[in-house]
């Protein structure tokens, strides 16, 4: 656990310790903020979910469980979980998605200099067809929703998904050997 | 569609398709629920977002603005009120309700007003609630859309100006009618997807999907 400071930071604001809370804030906001942009698109709503979203950390900090993953991992789950119920609460608008699914592939530059976890799942997404990793990150980095991505790969819905559970299948088998 | 050696591979895959944010309306909700009430089908979907959190290492940090000052404002005055809400419940659910009760005849007695029509409606129009206040209790139909898809229940809540919203009810297919008073102008009414069951712990936790001040 001492390798993990924002998992400390939150097993501390279990134990209703403001100070660090203010901490968990000062070290993980921008990166919470950069992701909230990245999927609602907009500024000033990513500024809301980020204000809810830190309502959330608080109230449900006793939840964190540093056997199921990193602080920052659960910090960012509940980020993007929150975004999405955001997103699929918004009217359709499957036709003003942005197209901007390749920029989302892993630059060679930080493919170079990834380590740790990002690059054994680096290695793995290398494994899958490239329009297949890019389905999942597209519904990981843009929130896009199955309806999305089958409009987006021009095939039927129940294709889609079977494409992507099968990724996701296949990327669990390899993040886990 | 999965492994057939693998028989946990559909759960497996579900729990990926929750953490990953890919279901919509009902199956979300659905999931969502799963989640909620199933620990070893809730410890898969906390092993996806693991699994899946190097990705958001991907987004450059954006310098967020300083929210806390709102952020502590809206939580520890809350702390106040659950505190205050706990000497309550040592004096007895009972007793509570009585003065609850007496309060609610005392705010009738004191502001006797003419009947309210409060209209709500989502951003696209498509799902809509009429509420009328006529001074002693508060009546809301559904004048356009559906319901909340299964799994999830659109819950309505009153906010007054600065303060947590409160919740008065769910609002399904049959009207909802409570007692309650004529609220003053500048509160608000609002409507949030909330699991099924209504918000657990009286506080919204889904996305509010129409609001409307109360105007006299």
């Amino acid at each position: 656990m001492t390798d993990d400071p924002i998992a400390e930071m939150l097993l501390r604001c279990a134990a209703q310790d403001r100070a660090a809370f203010r901490a968990i804030y000062s070290a993980t906001s921008s990166k919470l903020f950069g992701l909230l942009i990245r999927i609602l698109g907009d500024r000033a709503e990513a500024e809301d979910a980020l204000q809810e979203v830190f309502t959330r950390v608080w109230l449900k900090a006793a939840r964190y469980d540093g056997a199921r993953g990193t602080g920052m991992a659960w910090l960012v789950a509940l980020a993007r979980n929150h975004a999405i119920d955001r997103l699929r609460a918004r009217p359709q608008t499957t036709a003003e998605m942005p197209e901007d699914i390749a920029d989302d592939r892993m630059r060679p530059e930080t493919r170079l200099i990834a380590t740790g976890e990002l690059a054994r799942m680096s290695t793995c997404f290398d494994q899958l067809e490239p329009d297949r990793a890019s389905a999942v990150r597209g519904a990981y980095l843009q929130g896009l929703s199955y309806t999305d991505l089958a409009a987006r790969f021009d095939v039927p819905l129940n294709t889609m998904r079977t494409w992507l559970r099968r990724s996701l299948l296949s990327l669990r088998d390899c993040l886990n050997q | 569609m999965t492994d057939p050696a693998r028989p946990d591979d559909d759960d497996d895959a579900l729990a990926a398709e929750l953490a990953l944010g890919v279901l919509e309306g009902e199956e979300r909700a659905a999931a969502q629920t799963r989640a909620a009430r199933d620990p070893a089908f809730a410890a898969r979907v906390a092993a996806w977002e693991a699994h899946l959190a190097p990705l958001a290492d991907q987004v450059a940090p954006v310098p967020a603005p300083n929210l806390m000052p709102a952020i502590e404002a809206r939580l520890f005055a809350q702390d106040r009120r659950e505190r205050r809400f706990r000497i309550g419940a040592l004096i007895g659910a009972g007793f509570a309700s009585v003065a609850m009760m007496l309060l609610a005849v005392a705010f009738l007695w004191m502001t006797p007003a003419p009947a309210v029509q409060v209209h709500m409606q989502t951003a696209d129009a498509a799902t809509a609630y009429d509420a009328t206040f006529d001074g002693f209790k508060l009546t809301v139909v559904r004048s356009a859309g559906q319901a909340a898809p299964t799994g999830q229940v659109h819950e309505l809540w009153i906010i007054a100006p600065g303060k947590d919203p409160v919740s008065l009810g769910l609002l399904q297919d049959r009207p909802l009618v409570v007692g309650y008073p004529t609220p003053p102008a500048g509160w608000t009414l609002a409507v949030s997807v909330e699991p099924a069951g209504g918000a657990p712990a009286g506080k919204p936790t889904g996305p509010v999907v129409m609001a409307t001040e109360i105007t006299l």
